[in-house]
């Protein structure tokens, strides 16, 4: 494991998330969730698996959606459970990573979701006020950056990246 | 290219500089200049004051460690399509 670790599978809990949000709020409402017995048994498979990993009773409505097609539902959940197992990441900091994200994006399913799966994990209202916070601070603060166009000066304090790639930031 | 002129912080009355101050010791680096965004905020005070005191609250260890919260604050920042 090396120090980009922890970025990766951050990066990959944001985009999984962001896959999910998109079509349980966009296209759940207009093709709804499939259950176990109209999808198969192979979707049915992986309806249990992910029910047992969100300790829920009920199939997260994006897997449900796209149950219609369960060799991509099977691929789909692959993505999502490595990304969200805990690793170098905790699953409760991955989880509050998702939380953060959907609620930044206004993903009605997500918010929720990863909302009551902090809850599960053990976090506390004083723990969620904690994410919330955080969300709500940088939210501001990103958007007087970006009105303003500042550029990054915050690179600077990173350790020295050995890589080669520019950093439009730095300096 | 910032819309704003950033003004350095010399250009800053005292009260400001000690917060720069803070600043600097929030972040454990020794800046040249304070960063834009501290030098923004010290613009208004009476904005600047109250919007940093809940930045500091939100981003202290508590059920979450400083680190995570960097962590979620990328990602939020990411999810806004910002750079700086």
């Amino acid at each position: 494991m090396t120090g980009d670790d922890q970025w990766y599978e951050a990066a990959f809990v944001v985009g999984i998330t962001n896959a999910l949000n998109v079509v349980a709020d966009g296209l759940a409402p207009t093709l709804p969730p499939l259950d176990a017995a109209a999808a198969g048994p192979e979707a049915a498979a992986v309806f249990a698996e992910a029910r047992a990993f969100y300790g829920a009773a009920d199939v997260p409505a994006p897997l449900a959606v796209v149950a219609r097609d369960p060799a991509y539902l099977a691929d789909l959940w692959g993505a999502v459970k490595r990304a969200f197992s805990e690793r170098r990441l905790t699953r409760r900091h991955k989880t509050a990573l998702a939380f953060a994200v959907s609620l930044t994006t206004r993903s009605t399913f997500g918010t929720a979701f990863h909302l009551a799966d902090l809850r599960r994990l053990g976090v506390s209202e004083s723990g969620v006020m904690e994410i919330v916070g955080v969300t709500q601070m940088f939210s501001s603060y990103t958007k007087i950056a970006d009105t303003l166009q500042l550029t990054s000066d915050m690179a600077d304090i990173a350790p020295a990246d050995p890589s080669g790639v520019p950093d439009a930031g730095a300096g | 290219m910032p819309t704003v002129r950033l003004r350095d912080a010399s250009e800053y009355p005292e009260p400001a500089r000690r917060l720069f101050e803070l600043s600097k010791r929030w972040f454990d680096y020794d800046f040249k200049e304070p960063p834009a965004m501290s030098r923004v905020m010290a613009w208004d005070p009476h904005f600047g004051g109250p919007h940093g005191r809940a930045m500091k609250r939100a981003m202290a260890p508590g059920e979450f460690s400083r680190g995570e919260k960097e962590m979620v604050a990328a990602a939020v920042s990411g999810a806004n399509a910002c750079t700086y």
